[in-house]
Order: structure tokens, then C-alpha cells, then sequence
């Protein structure tokens, strides 16, 4: 710890020496009533203290973008996000809920997740949201020109909620964060409590993160493995490790009893029902093929809508175990998570009604 | 094999009447052989028996004795992947064979002449407007001989093209279409786009079905067979340009001759599968080691090597683990090591002839 302190002070006369318009227009704005200092400490075991909350954010990682919204209840902050974020909030009901997110400056990286140093500096943002372990060239350009940069893991349910925390703190909204994460845990307890009911056999369940050009499926070890196997499915992709490609022969080799199509590519369920290879699959005889539903973010990785996934999916994979009511659900959530109540078209639109309406149990999910 | 491997083979296949009559018929009879274990071989098991049952009810009327998901493996999943690895792999083999003579370079690939990169930008062109396989296919093949025409065009000094211009040109070109798609790549986004454009970059037959052996089959079975055709002048061209001339050989036409059925080949190779390297280099090497550099005999033991080769790749490729290992990483994990105990073991003697 002592040795970043040094480190710490140069940032902070650096940011001193170099502030220019951000920190100009920070001087003008009045001073609110929360001027604690606030100290937070990333997953990279970096700390880092602002004099206030943070007003101004840049996020990198895809997934921030909408968790931030989320736990601000609003878009104001973000000045800059990936544009790969962008593109699920335009035309996509986050862009609804919050218009003025699309327009938030895209411009933050050079290629994937490399920041654009100089255009994040032009947006003078009091801190910036990055990957935290995919190695320093993503992180380093920032730290040495002085920012504040909050470093994030990917992958389970336990750092999806650090990042709730750690975004609930840098904003100064720690109750509102504690709130989503309350809602997450219970709703996880509540899950595995039913899923202790279950008697009959498990399904096995196949998530096509890709299917058009590759066919890439998740693994062990995944945020998708993790909630196939809390609702009481079987991963029959466990045998690899992470995300993996794999061909048609290995699929139909696995013979999945559910299939789910992710939301990174443009596939949908009738690539999988129009494969000729496929027709004695069981998902497909069954008709339990279903593209994954897309709300305020996508919901195949870990965000902040992800109990509402674990739901649809429990009662997919077990209709007669889960009795939850799911549109209600996301009536009620929305409001928790966005101050904001969907239309029935809007629910729809995040249920994919269109692509999924002829697949087995969804009548469950359509408005009556 | 082995004692023809030993390095006493010195001069152009001279073996005996008999042993040629083996080379003839046991090369492609071996091709067969392997391109049937192919479609024997997967993650889902069809078992061995039913596989040649399967393969005979295709002409002979037999009372399936199999589930129709078995047949449908073996006819529509395996078949059209076997033939494309046959059709890849021969041609890119053959491809260099050709232009290793042509250049007289034993260092010569498909990709010196640009025209794999051209291919590749093509293709990633096509991925990232997020066009249908017709397209990439399309996009592929019109790129690839777009980089031969400008390869002719840069190379062309007072109506002639000579081959010191003639590399140049081609390393230019290629250095320039591996920018172009190292643009494509940088604009790519990176969670639906890129990951598609970089699966396709490293060579896979992973996608292959009927409609597809189309494209790399026209510029194969056409290219190829002119190549075979040409097969004795190829000797003659690779005498050097002086010589050949000297023998009444119009230097300039055949050699472009050669050079458009190459790049034909290679864009259609690329088109179905991505960049997969290293065949062209190996497999002509690995002729010349057994044969002797003589093209009238290398040719046509280069193009069915170069078919069975890549189809035990792809087969390793797609067989080995449940996830798909890359063609073009097997090609060199499996070829560059191959080659190098081969090279050493005959010290480079199929080309002191040469």
C-alpha cells in the first residue's frame, strides 16, 4: 500500500497541474453537499479517492455502460462509452428509458478494448471504467497520463456484484447499489431453494454464444454454465473449459434438450430448426429452441438484469417447478433498476416474442 | 518410403517400371483410402460398418440398416468437408509446386504472389458487412485476382515482367491487402464482427457444405487440370528464362499463364477456408523429397499428397477435441516440424537437381 502512495500523489498533482477544461468547469459548478472524499478499492486491489462522486465516467468494458445507468438510475454521468455499448442501448430499450444515452461520445478506444488516451482525456472524466486482467496496455496509458481508472474482472456472479458496489460507491449512490444486489442474492436464494424440489431428470442445456459464422459454445466455468446449472440443467459443453468452437457433429453428438442462441450475433432459432443435420436433436423435435432476451443489456453475461434471465430460464427448463410470473417481473424490476415501466410492446421487444412465440412454454411469457 | 528418403535418391524419379506403376495407382488409391477413414472418423460415433453401408446406398438401393441422423453425418456434415480438404489442400499444394518452379525459389508459397492476402481481405470485407457466404465467397475470389492484376500491372517493365520485378511486386502487394485487412480487423467491432473475421483469418473448413465445394471446385478441377497439362513446359520454364527461350519456349505467356491458374486456385482455396498456411510449402517439399524435382511425375504426386495431407489435418482438426482446433495452427504445429526432421534427414537432396 505504501508503495502506490507516492504514486497516488504524483496522479494527483498531475491531475492539479494538467486540469484543464474538466477541471475549470468543475471549479465553476456549484459545490453540492457531498464533498467527502470517497475512497473505493477496484478488483485489481488499486485504491483510488475522489474529493466527491464521480461526475463525469468513461466506461470501457461493454457491459459497464448499462450497469452504470442502472445504478445511477440515470445516463447523465457517462461521457463516453465502448461502441459496442452504444449499440445495445440505440434501438434497443435502454435507448428509451434513457434517451439522451445515445448520444454519449464512442469514441474511447483505438481497437477492442485499447483506450483512446487522448479523446478520453478531451472528455475530462473523473474516472475511468477498465478491464482489469487483460493485461496492462489497457490500463497503463491511462494511469500515466494521470486519470483515475477503476479496474474490473469478468466472469462470475460474485464480481458482478462487486461491480455493483464499487459503482454505487464511486457515484455516491451506495444504498441504490445495495438495493440491485439485494434483489440479485434473494432472487438467487429463492431460485436454488425451488430447485431443490426438482425430481424429474435435468435437461441438458446447450448457450450458443455464436452460431452464423462459428459455432462457439460456453463451457465450464462460464456465467453461463454457472446459471444453466443453478436452475437445475446440465451443461453438456462442460467437458471444455471457457468458450470453445465446436461443429455440427459434436452438437448433435451432445443432443442437447434445450438450446439457447445468444445475443452476439444475428442468429435465431431457425438457423438451428433449418440445419438438416439437426432434425432428430431433441431440442429441435421439442421445439426448445430459444434466443436469449435482450433488455437493458444483452442477457447472456453477467449484468444487472441477469435474476430476470435466471427466471426465464428456470421455467423453461422446468415449467412445472417455476411458477414465476415474468413479465410482472420485469414490470417491477425495471422500476428498480431504471425508474421506468415497460409497455407490453417493450417486454416483447426484450423477450424476443417474435423469434421465440412458436417455441415450447413460451406461451408462458406471452401477454394474455 | 524410407529408402527412398534416405538421400540416395539423386536424380529425377528413376525407380523401376514397377515401382511407377505403384506411384500411379497406390497414390490415389491411398487418397481414397483416406478420404473413406475420413468420413468413418468424428466426434459422433457412426459405426464403421454402417459408414460403407451409408456410402454404398448413395449408388446401390440397400435397406438402411442406420438412423437417418447417421447418414446425414456421414453424407451431408462429413462428405462435403472431406471433399473441400481434397480440393484445399491439392490445390494449395499444387499451387506451390508451380510457383516454387516458376520462381525457382524453393522458399516460394501461394502467398508471394499476393493474391492469398488479396483473398483475405476480400473475405474479411465480406464478414464485416455482415454479408452471406455467397458474398464472402464472391468478395473473396474477386479480390484475390484483383492483387494478380496489380501484382502484373507493378511488375510490367517495357512489356516484359521479370521475376525479379515480379516478387516485388508480389511482396508489395501482399504487405499491402495484410494492412488493409489488419484496417479491417481495427474497425471491426469487437464483440459480434471480430471474432468471426479472426475464426475465418485462421483457416477452417468448419462450415463447409455442398454449395460451397462449388467455388473451390471450378478454379481446382480448371486451374489444376491446366496446370497438369503444362506440366513438361513447367520444366523447361524452370531451366531459368534464357534457356527457355533459347528451347523455342514463349517465356512471358506461359508463365502467366501458370501464375492466373495459381491465383484462380489459391482464391478459391481461400474463399472456403480461410488462410491456411504452410501446405503449399510443405507438401511440394515433402514430393520432391520422394520423387525428384522432375514436374512431369512431381505435379500430380504434389496435388494428391497435398489432398490427403490436409484431409488427416482436418480430420485431426475437427476429431481430435470437442472444441475445433484451427486449420492453419494444425498445418504448422504438424508441417514445420515435419519438415525440418525431413530436411535433415535428406539435407535438401530433391533440389540439388533441380
Amino acid at each position: 500500500m505504501f508503495r502506490r502512495l507516492p504514486f497516488a500523489l504524483t496522479l494527483l498533482t498531475l491531475l492539479a497541474a494538467c486540469g484543464g477544461q474538466s477541471a475549470a468547469d468543475e471549479t465553476v459548478a456549484p459545490i453540492t453537499a457531498q464533498t467527502a472524499a470517497i475512497t473505493v478499492t477496484d478488483q485489481r486491489n488499486t485504491t483510488l479517492t475522489l474529493n466527491q462522486p464521480a461526475e463525469r465516467i468513461v466506461t470501457i468494458p461493454i457491459p459497464a455502460a448499462a450497469l452504470m445507468m442502472a445504478v445511477d438510475g440515470s445516463a447523465e454521468r457517462l461521457v463516453g462509452i465502448h461502441p459496442s455499448s452504444a449499440q445495445a442501448i440505440e434501438g434497443e430499450i435502454l435507448g428509451e428509458i434513457f434517451p439522451e444515452a445515445r448520444t454519449i461520445a464512442r469514441d474511447v478506444v483505438s481497437e477492442g478494448f485499447a483506450p483512446n488516451v487522448e479523446s478520453i482525456l478531451a472528455l475530462g472524466p473523473d474516472v475511468v471504467i477498465q478491464w482489469g486482467n487483460r493485461g496492462s496496455d489497457l490500463i497503463e496509458p491511462l494511469e500515466n497520463v494521470g486519470l483515475n481508472v477503476v479496474g474490473l474482472y469478468y466472469g462470475t456472479q460474485e464480481d458482478l456484484e462487486t461491480w455493483i458496489t464499487l459503482f454505487g460507491n464511486l457515484i455516491g449512490k451506495p444504498e441504490r447499489a445495495a438495493r440491485i444486489i439485494d434483489w440479485q442474492r434473494n432472487s438467487l436464494a429463492e431460485i436454488r431453494m425451488q430447485a431443490e424440489m426438482i425430481t424429474d431428470e435435468r435437461p441438458s442445456i446447450l448457450y450458443f454464444n455464436r452460431l452464423r459464422d462459428e459455432m462457439r459454445v460456453a463451457g465450464s466455468s462460464t456465467y453461463n454454465d454457472f446459471y444453466i446449472q443453478l436452475v437445475g440443467g446440465v451443461n453438456p459443453a462442460a467437458e471444455i473449459t471457457d468458450f470453445a468452437t465446436v461443429n455440427a457433429e459434436q452438437v448433435l453428438a451432445w443432443n442437447p434438450d434445450i438450446i439457447l442462441i445468444g445475443n452476439f450475433d444475428d442468429a435465431t432459432p431457425d438457423d438451428v430448426y433449418q440445419n438438416p443435420l439437426w432434425q432428430d436433436m431433441r431440442a429441435v423435435v421439442n421445439q426448445r429452441v430459444y434466443k436469449v432476451p435482450l433488455g437493458g443489456y444483452r442477457w447472456d453475461p453477467p449484468n444487472q438484469e441477469s435474476p430476470l434471465l435466471w427466471r426465464w430460464l428456470a421455467v423453461l427448463a422446468f415449467p412445472d417447478v417455476y411458477l414465476f410470473d415474468l413479465r410482472a417481473d420485469i414490470r417491477a424490476n425495471y422500476q428498480l433498476l431504471y425508474d421506468y415501466t415497460p409497455t407490453d410492446a417493450q417486454i416483447d421487444q426484450i423477450l424476443h416474442i417474435d423469434l421465440n412465440r412458436e417455441a415450447a412454454t413460451y406461451e408462458r411469457f406471452i401477454n394474455r | 518410403m524410407s529408402v527412398l528418403l534416405t538421400g540416395e535418391q539423386r536424380k529425377p524419379f528413376s525407380g523401376s517400371q514397377t515401382a511407377r506403376w505403384l506411384l500411379a495407382g497406390g497414390l490415389p488409391l491411398m487418397v481414397v483410402a483416406v478420404g473413406i477413414a475420413a468420413l468413418g472418423i468424428g466426434r459422433y460415433s457412426v459405426p464403421p460398418e454402417q459408414v460403407y453401408r451409408i456410402l454404398l446406398a448413395t449408388v446401390l438401393p440397400i435397406e438402411p440398416t442406420w438412423s437417418e441422423t447417421d447418414a446425414r453425418v456421414v453424407i451431408l456434415l462429413r462428405g462435403p468437408r472431406v471433399i473441400l480438404s481434397m480440393l484445399v489442400g491439392g490445390g494449395l499444394a499444387l499451387s506451390g509446386a508451380v510457383l516454387q518452379g516458376v520462381f525457382r525459389n524453393p522458399l516460394v508459397g501461394p502467398q508471394i504472389l499476393g493474391v492469398s492476402s488479396g483473398a483475405a481481405f476480400g473475405g474479411a470485407l465480406a464478414i464485416l458487412f455482415g454479408l452471406g457466404w455467397v458474398f464472402l465467397v464472391g468478395s473473396a475470389l474477386a479480390c484475390g485476382i484483383l492483387a494478380l492484376v496489380i501484382v502484373y500491372a507493378m511488375s510490367l517493365v517495357d512489356g516484359r515482367t521479370p521475376i525479379l520485378m515480379l516478387v516485388l511486386a508480389g511482396v508489395v502487394t501482399s504487405a499491402f491487402f495484410t494492412a488493409l485487412v489488419s484496417v479491417l480487423t481495427y474497425v471491426a467491432d469487437p464483440y459480434s464482427r471480430l471474432p468471426a473475421i479472426v475464426f475465418w483469418l485462421m483457416g477452417s473448413l468448419a462450415t463447409a457444405t455442398y454449395p460451397r465445394v462449388v467455388p473451390a471446385a471450378l478454379p481446382v478441377l480448371i486451374g489444376g487440370g491446366l496446370i497438369l497439362l503444362l506440366r513438361w513446359r513447367l520444366n523447361i520454364l524452370s531451366l531459368g528464362e534464357e534457356e527457355a527461350a533459347a528451347l523455342g519456349v514463349r517465356v512471358q505467356p506461359l508463365r502467366w499463364l501458370l501464375l492466373v491458374a495459381v491465383a484462380a486456385i489459391v482464391a478459391g482455396a481461400v474463399a472456403v477456408s480461410g488462410v491456411v498456411g504452410w501446405v503449399g510449402l510443405v507438401v511440394p517439399h515433402l514430393a520432391r523429397m520422394w520423387v525428384g524435382p522432375d514436374h512431369r511425375v512431381l505435379l500430380p504426386v504434389t496435388l494428391l499428397l497435398g489432398a490427403a495431407y490436409l484431409t488427416i489435418i482436418d480430420t485431426l482438426a475437427r476429431s481430435l477435441t470437442p472444441a475445433e482446433i484451427p486449420l492453419g495452427i494444425l498445418t504448422a504445429l504438424v508441417g514445420a516440424p515435419v519438415f525440418f526432421v525431413l530436411l535433415r534427414r535428406t539435407r535438401g537432396r530433391g533440389w540439388v537437381d533441380a
